[in-house]
């Protein structure tokens, strides 16, 4: 391997972090599905480095099924943005409180 | 149930006593409405109390052996309240005393009483009160007497506070249970220590031997416990102050409870609890010493007083000091025979106080003076005997018990008791006499007001054919009479009393005779000083003690004691503790359970954010959770 | 343990029942129907309970007229109901208790059908309690007749009804959630698998920390009930939110479950863990006595007063039941029935004063024996009784309980003792400002307060019965303004025979 493996490990807990800064530290819904986007690919880097660890494929493929199912959750989570938006006006998670 | 002798007596005793609560309650129930039915009834059952009374007295004439019949009213475990009658010298004698005074202030409100709305509600409650006294005197055991105590307590409340409109009155009515009620708790107590060492026992077995057995503390802290009541009941000090203010209450209201029955009933308890209590030096030397603080303190504030009432009041304060300081010097007959002579002429004073009262609506010795009282002779006549009596003027009857009293004082090695005595019958005759002459001489030109008033009693001045007046005027007689021919009774009083010996001491007999004639010089010279300030012509009708601004204004203010009272009762109960306990229970325990309450909204506020609809709240809380999930089961 | 033949305790309660089914059925502007439907069918319990308390064979004593009905045995679960010598005077004080409560209620208007139908149901519950010998039932009946009393109290009260009620229901809900945990821990241990009160009572099944914990948590839980210090201060303010009725049933007979709970769960089961917080339970309870006379010194309300009254008197049942003697436990029932009476006369002649007053506030009443002097007359009865005169009823109860109290904790007995002479002095004074003096010709009534002529400034009588004809044509004028000339017709003949010639 060229890089060691906890190295990869690191990366991808930094970038986990990260994303999950970014979705709970931002007043913007679309900043959520940002830093979920973010958390899915620091996950799909881990499972890279595990199988280039293991020396075969199982990793990898589960990365492909990691994509399809960000792609997914995105236009779905775009889509509900969306439509809040037009009720409300805003992207303030805050705004979205009537169940108090 | 045991009794020992007859049966005849116990039946009668029950008819005494319970004919007067059968009328009370007859006319409490069902006669409101009908004034003349209802005194009627009340008479009738009195009438029959006393002819049953006299009757118990003819029978046991002889004296000696005691009846007692007990019946089982109340058991729980090993407590058993008893229900009997004690017969014996000393009871009868009381009973006698009470059906007598009660019979003849009966009769004498039917003049002083008429017209009167609650003419009905008086007579319920005189029979209440006459059957509870009795019962009282005939009470076996101490917890049956503790209840007709209490009983004779609450007659006396109810009476007092009898014109209810009156705040006056009623606030006298609640003094003087919340004084007398203080007293009892000690009685109580002193009881339930006696109960606690020897059972269930009556009285006499407590004057018996096997009271012996009991340590002498115990024995003298239940003696004192109960002459707590005793003091609570007879007003001595420091529990005197209720009575002057009970004459808020009508007239033979006074002269019955409040001066010849009720009050004699603490003398009455330690009359009979007088072998039990005499187990106790210290218990006895201590009594002595209230009777005498009593005796001379009440006299004090009869010699400034203006209210022709208080004057008795206080006279009768400082007579059952005088009744106890016998009876602490260990006379027994000298204190007992006292009672019997002082309820005659006490009596007499109040009920001739009262017609004039009734004719002339005011309390005031001078105004009664000034407004001609002298004219209604029969009272006149009878309030001047019955002063003398007091006084100690033979061949009165108060003489030959004053006489008894000396003796026994002159018997005991200290003679600062003697010297209390005589000092105290100096100031009886003397403010005795002061009434006497304020009302026998007035000073013309003396508060001369306006002639009272038609009142629509109205009596003639020289009690002529007027009904109530001869209501009234004949008990006066009667009592009058009494108090002439009982000083000369005393022997045979005394050998049914205590037996053909005399018991108790008695000084030797040049001792005796020389501490009588001083007492009666005394009286004497209290009638003089009296004659000099008061009753001759161009007198200043200031007495000595007025003349000395500081003297008059403590007597006049009771020695201070009602201002101690209230600030007891009104600062340190009602607004110290009572309002401590009132804030605790808002501020403290009510406080801490709001903020318990406060603090689980709160709490449930706290945890409802992490509920709140703040998306990534949620998201964050996830994700600790699984971290500390994570980290859980990792290691 | 004798099974009965007839059986009394069920028809007791088939009547409360039959007696709500019945309200139910009728429809609610027949208002008058439903008044005397509840006073036959409060009136048949009443007639049950006094048979029973006359069939009760005294000689036997013990557990009679038991009726036993399987329900749950997986669980042990057992419809078990039995009299003894101490629910006896409970049953019929309960008896006693509803029957006046529904006729004291006479003149409600609003919403008679749901109050009559809660009442029964309360009282249900209430009789339900000093009958059952099944643990389970016992709480059961707790919570039945607790819910009653939040909606009577919330929708009927008065003087801050909806804070009174939620006080009251939140603190016995709090007992009762300390009460199910020792119910149920007497369950789990007992091994036998049976709610049965006959059953657990035998010597030896739970060892002596098992009865410690349980008796201490049921003496706390059934105590909130009783009007235990220092968790007593529902007690007062639902007595004042409460309607006349309820705080009849209140006062009178709901304390008493609380002290019979204790009786019959605490000390009967768990003798072991008595003894251990006697001293505790004394303590408590002489506090109690001496500070709810104390606190009902400074009131102002008529109800309060009666309250904190309440709360010293059970004082007293908790000292009797304290002293571990056969005494004392008798002297703590009777006093039970005592005050109870005592208590529901009370309240009722408030009731009354207020129904006709308007006002329950001493500063605004005063003079009251005039204008009814036998409603006044009743009251006074009721508060020398409670003074602890002799003769009446409380007396005997107060009596035994300070003998056994004595015996066994001197000081604290003395202490109790010296509270009597508080509760003369607030009681006394009391009746001085309500019913004796002057009447208040400032009352107002709503609550409102109006300045006060202070009445020991009159000067002093020295021509008392003239002034009292005075007062006497003063409050006839005031009565002829105020009540109209019915009553005043019917007062004046009354005067009119009584003053005589």
């Amino acid at each position: 391997m060229i890089v060691p493996f906890s190295h990869v490990l690191v990366l991808s807990g930094i970038l986990f972090v990260l994303g999950v800064f970014c979705a709970v530290a931002r007043r913007n819904l679309i900043m959520i599905i940002l830093g979920i986007e973010i958390m899915l690919n620091a996950a799909a880097i881990a499972f890279i480095g595990a199988s280039l660890r293991r020396q075969d494929l199982d990793g990898q493929t589960f990365v492909l099924f990691i994509l399809a199912v960000a792609a997914t959750e995105v236009s779905v989570g775009l889509a509900i943005i969306v439509y809040a938006f037009r009720r409300t006006g805003s992207f303030d998670p805050g705004n979205f409180n009537l169940m108090k | 149930m045991q009794m020992t002798g007859g049966h005849i007596t116990v039946s009668i005793v029950t008819l005494a006593t319970l004919a007067p609560f059968a009328a009370f309650l007859v006319i409490l129930l069902f006669m409101r409405s009908r004034p003349r039915l209802s005194a009627g009834l009340s008479i009738g059952a009195v009438i029959l109390s006393f002819a049953c009374s006299v009757l118990l007295l003819i029978l046991h004439r002889a004296g000696g052996e005691a009846v007692q019949y007990t019946s089982r009213w109340m058991v729980a475990g090993n407590i058993e309240v008893p229900f009997g009658y004690l017969i014996d010298p000393l009871s009868l004698l009381m009973l006698v005393i009470v059906a007598t005074i009660c019979l003849l202030v009966q009769v004498y409100s039917l003049g002083y009483m008429a017209g009167d709305p609650g003419f009905s509600r008086y007579y319920a409650f005189m029979s209440l009160f006459s059957w509870a006294m009795m019962s009282l005197t005939v009470s076996p055991t101490l917890f049956q007497l503790y209840i007709f105590w209490e009983l004779v307590g609450l007659s006396s409340y109810l009476l007092i506070g009898f014109w209810y409109e009156k705040f006056s009155a009623t606030q006298a009515g609640k003094k003087a249970f919340v004084m007398t009620r203080t007293g009892d708790t000690a009685f109580f107590i002193g009881l339930l220590l006696i109960f606690l060492h020897l059972g269930n026992i009556g009285i006499l077995q407590l004057n018996g031997p096997e009271a012996k057995a009991l340590s002498p503390n115990v024995i003298t802290l239940a003696a004192l416990l109960i002459f707590g009541g005793i003091v609570g009941k007879s007003a001595q000090f420091p529990l005197m102050t209720w009575l002057p203010d009970a004459m808020e209450g009508p007239t033979p209201v006074s002269a019955l409870l409040h001066s010849a029955t009720m009050v004699a009933a603490g003398v009455y308890l330690f009359a009979r609890l007088f072998p039990f209590f005499s187990l106790s030096p210290t218990a006895m030397s201590i009594f002595l010493g209230i009777g005498t603080i009593s005796m001379l303190l009440a006299a004090t504030m009869a010699m400034v007083s203006r209210d022709i009432k208080k004057v008795w009041a206080y006279s009768t304060i400082s007579q059952l000091g005088f009744m106890i300081m016998a009876l602490g010097a260990g006379g027994y007959f000298a204190g007992v025979f006292h009672l019997t002579t002082h309820a005659g002429f006490k009596a007499l004073l109040f009920l001739c106080s009262g017609v004039f009262i009734h004719h002339f609506h005011t309390n005031d010795i001078f105004e009664l003076g000034g407004l001609g009282g002298r004219a209604l002779k029969v009272p006149m006549i009878c309030l001047a005997i019955a002063a003398a009596a007091l006084s100690g003027i033979p061949p009165l009857s108060g003489y030959f018990s004053k006489e008894a009293i000396i003796g026994t004082l002159a018997a005991l090695e200290n003679p600062v008791w003697l010297a209390a005595g005589l000092a105290g019958i100096f100031l009886t005759a003397y403010y005795a006499f002061r009434v006497i002459f304020l009302l026998l001489l007035p000073k013309p030109g003396e508060t001369a007001q306006a002639p009272p008033s038609p009142s629509p009693t109205h009596v003639s001045l020289d009690g002529g054919g007027n009904s109530e007046y001869r209501f009234m005027a004949w008990p006066l007689i009667v009592l009058a009479g009494v108090t002439v021919v009982l000083g000369l009774l005393e022997n045979s009083l005394r050998d049914f009393l205590v037996g053909p010996h005399a018991l108790g001491a008695v000084a030797g007999d040049e001792m005796h005779a020389r501490a009588g004639y001083l007492a009666l010089g005394l009286a004497a010279s209290g009638v003089v000083l009296a004659w000099f300030e008061f009753g001759r012509h161009g007198s200043s009708r200031i007495g000595f003690v007025e003349r000395i601004p500081v003297l008059a204004r403590l007597f006049a203010e009771r020695w201070y004691l009602d201002h101690f009272y209230r600030l007891l009762v009104g600062e340190v109960i009602d607004k110290g503790i009572s309002y401590l306990c009132y804030k605790n229970d808002n501020k403290v325990i009510d406080g801490s359970i709001d903020a318990l309450c406060a603090g689980t909204v709160e709490g449930g506020r706290i945890t409802a954010l992490l509920n709140s609809c703040m998306i990534q709240y949620r998201l964050l809380t996830i994700f600790a959770v699984l971290v500390f999930l994570a980290l859980y089961f990792s290691f | 343990m004798h099974y009965a033949t007839f059986p009394f305790l069920s028809a007791i309660l088939l009547s409360c029942v039959a007696g709500m089914s019945a309200i139910v059925f009728i429809p609610e502007d027949r208002k008058t129907l439903i008044k005397w439907v509840s006073a036959v069918f409060s009136g048949i319990t009443l007639v049950l309970s006094l048979c029973l308390f006359f069939a009760y064979d005294r000689n036997t004593g013990g557990l009679q007229f038991v009726e036993r009905l399987s329900w749950i045995p997986q669980l042990g679960i057992q419809y078990l109901n039995g009299v003894d010598g101490f629910s006896l005077p409970n049953l019929l004080l309960t008896g006693i208790v509803f029957f006046t409560g529904v006729l004291t209620m006479w003149e409600l208007e609003h919403r008679v059908k749901e109050f009559y139908a809660l009442y029964f149901l309360l009282v249900t519950g209430v009789f339900g309690l000093f009958m059952s010998l099944d643990l389970f039932f016992i709480f059961v009946w707790y919570d039945v007749s607790l819910f009653p009393m939040y909606l009577l109290i919330a929708i009927w009260g008065t003087t801050r009804k909806e804070y009174g009620a939620m006080k009251l229901t939140l603190y016995l809900l709090a007992g009762s959630a300390l009460i199910l945990p020792a119910i149920v821990l007497l369950y789990v241990k007992s091994g036998l698998g049976t709610f049965d009160l006959t059953a657990l009572l035998k010597p030896g099944l739970f060892s002596a920390d098992q009865q410690k914990l349980a008796f201490i948590l049921l003496y706390l839980g059934f105590g909130v009930l009783a009007g235990l210090w220092p968790f007593h201060t529902w007690s007062p303010v639902g007595h004042v939110a409460a309607p006349t009725g309820v705080s009849m049933v209140h006062a009178g007979v709901l304390m008493k479950i609380g002290a019979f709970g204790v009786l019959r769960l605490a000390i009967m089961l768990c003798p072991l863990g008595w003894r251990y917080w006697a001293e505790l339970m004394a303590v408590l309870a002489t506090i109690g006595i001496v500070y709810g006379a104390l606190t009902a010194l400074r009131q102002t309300d008529l109800k309060y007063v009666i309250g904190y009254s309440s709360v010293s008197h059970m004082g007293v049942v908790g000292l009797g039941l304290s002293t571990m003697t056969a005494e004392g436990l008798d002297g703590a029932v009777f006093q039970m029935f005592a005050h109870g009476i005592m208590t529901a006369l009370l309240f009722s002649s408030v009731g009354y004063i207020y129904d006709r007053t308007h006002t329950k506030l001493i500063p605004e009443l005063g003079g009251l024996s005039r204008i009814m002097p036998v409603a006044s007359g009743y009251f006074i009865v009721a508060a020398l009784a409670g003074m602890g005169v002799p003769g009446l009823a409380n007396f005997w109860g107060e009596l035994v309980v300070f003998i056994s109290a004595f015996k066994v904790y001197p000081v604290r007995g003395i202490a109790a003792v010296l509270a009597l002479v508080i509760t003369a002095l607030f009681m006394l004074r009391v009746i001085q400002r309500t019913f004796y003096g002057p009447e208040n010709h400032h009352r107002r009534g709503k609550g409102a307060r109006q300045k006060i002529l202070d009445p020991r400034f009159e000067p002093e009588i020295s021509s008392l019965s003239q002034r009292h004809q005075d007062v006497e044509r003063k409050t006839r004028q005031l009565q002829r303004k105020v009540y109209g000339k019915k009553l005043v017709g019917a007062d004046q003949k009354h005067h009119r025979e009584g003053a005589g010639e």
